[in-house]
This record gives C-alpha cells, sequence and structure tokens, in this order.
C-alpha cells in the first residue's frame, strides 16, 4: 500500500474540529555530522516519544500535551517490565513486545555480537504526546538531553517515534 | 538517526538521517516476537549513519506490512 498521507489526514482532522490551520515545521535541508568511525566503535543510546515507562515508574499521561518529561531507562532493563499508556497510537502488540517499538533486546543482541561498540548506560523516553512549544524544544529541552548524551559518550542516537 | 512511519512528515522536517517503514503507527519494528525483522529495521537504521552521504538523507526500507492498514484517526 501507498505511505498513508499523515500531514494531509491531520490538516483534514484540524479543520473538522474548527481549529485554524496547522503550522507544520519544513526544512529544506539538514546537516550532517561525519560519523568518523566505524559502527563496530559507536556507543549508541536510543529514545522512544511513545508513552513508554519502567513498571514501578509513573504512568505517562496519555493524553500529554506539552509534557517534557523524560525518563533515563538503566541499559539493562528487561523488556517485559515496562507498561505503556498513550492515546495516539495503538500499543497492543508493544503491550505484549515492547521490542515492537522500543527495540531494547535487539540493540543488545546487536552489541554482543560487536556489530555496534556497545550502548550507553541509559536509554531515553520523553517528548511523547503532542508538544507544540516548538522554541522550548529546539532552545531548551533537547539541547539538555544533547547534555546528558554527551555525558554518557554517545556517538549514535536512534530516535523512535511510536 | 530516526526510524520513521509517517513518511510525509518526516520528509518536510528532513532530520539529517532517516528511515522511513511503511508500517503502522505502534509497530515500527514489526509484529510481537519477530526478532529477524526487528532486527533488521534497526540494523538499517543504524547503518545510515554509515552510509549517508548528505544531510536530509530520508531511506525508504522495503518491509512490507502484510495487510493494509489505517491511521489512529480513522
Amino acid at each position: 500500500m501507498e505511505p498513508i498521507r499523515y500531514v494531509d489526514r491531520l490538516n483534514e482532522h484540524y479543520r473538522s474540529q474548527g481549529f485554524p490551520a496547522y503550522k507544520w515545521v519544513v526544512h529544506e535541508g539538514a546537516p550532517l555530522t561525519p560519523l568518523g568511525k566505524p559502527l563496530a566503535e559507536c556507543t549508541v543510546s536510543m529514545l522512544t516519544s511513545g508513552g513508554i515507562s519502567r513498571s514501578d515508574a509513573e504512568p505517562w499521561n496519555p493524553n500529554a500535551r506539552n509534557d517534557f518529561r523524560l525518563d533515563a531507562i538503566e541499559v539493562s532493563a528487561p523488556s517485559d517490565d515496562f507498561q505503556i499508556h498513550d492515546a495516539y497510537y495503538d500499543h497492543r502488540d508493544a503491550d505484549e513486545d515492547l521490542n515492537c517499538v522500543f527495540p531494547i533486546d535487539r540493540l543488545r543482541e546487536l552489541a554482543q555480537a560487536g556489530v555496534i561498540g556497545g550502548i550507553a548506560p541509559r536509554l531515553w523516553s520523553g517528548f511523547m504526546g503532542r508538544i507544540y512549544k516548538r522554541r522550548a524544544v529546539l532552545e531548551e529541552e533537547a539541547p539538555a538531553l544533547a547534555r546528558e548524551l554527551e555525558k554518557d559518550k554517545v556517538d549514535l542516537f536512534v530516535l523512535v517515534p511510536a | 538517526m530516526l526510524l520513521s512511519t509517517g513518511r510525509d512528515l518526516t520528509a518536510q522536517v528532513l532530520p539529517p538521517r532517516s528511515a522511513f517503514v511503511n508500517f503502522p503507527m505502534g509497530n515500527p519494528f514489526g509484529h510481537p516476537q519477530d526478532v529477524e525483522t526487528q532486527r533488521a529495521i534497526l540494523f538499517a537504521t543504524l547503518r545510515l549513519a554509515e552510509t549517508a552521504q548528505k544531510g536530509g538523507t530520508l531511506v525508504d526500507l522495503d518491509h512490507e506490512w502484510d495487510e493494509d492498514f489505517a491511521t489512529a484517526l480513522d
């Protein structure tokens, strides 16, 4: 099947709700920082924005708006010790197997096999729900996370929206 | 790198390196217990770090979902 046209669908949805037209982020290009070393020598971390938290942590607000909570996930966390609270997507499969949205077992296997150099001590869950404060993300929240990644000497960061 | 299930959104935002997989939201790495597909998609996403030559690279992965699917808005 053809990829779903989410932008058209959301524009239509907002219009039907009587909201003003949403101003999408549109970029003409992007910078690229060369890797500088092979994948097999890279330290990798990963972020999910899918409303995922450890079983003993607070559940996410499933209808979150402008929630800048950010959970650090211990690298050794068992994949069956998580909960998902997110009203924006169907997470029944991910409830059964976290790796559908946040493949921590697969990442550990790639590290064990030497495909990647290693995994950072912290993985991340955050930027969940709907965030409309673009400037806060660009100028505060994302740079703050980048500083944490630098502390963990992360070379590669995998971002996975649900 | 970003792994996306929304091609049009990702093409607009244009992160430095993205992979698109035409799977439903909630299943970017595939089905539960499908270890092979999960690993292949994660590896393909990581590989972009070595292969992307310019910022804004968006690669279409060739995995196909087994049936048509809708959005959460439907």
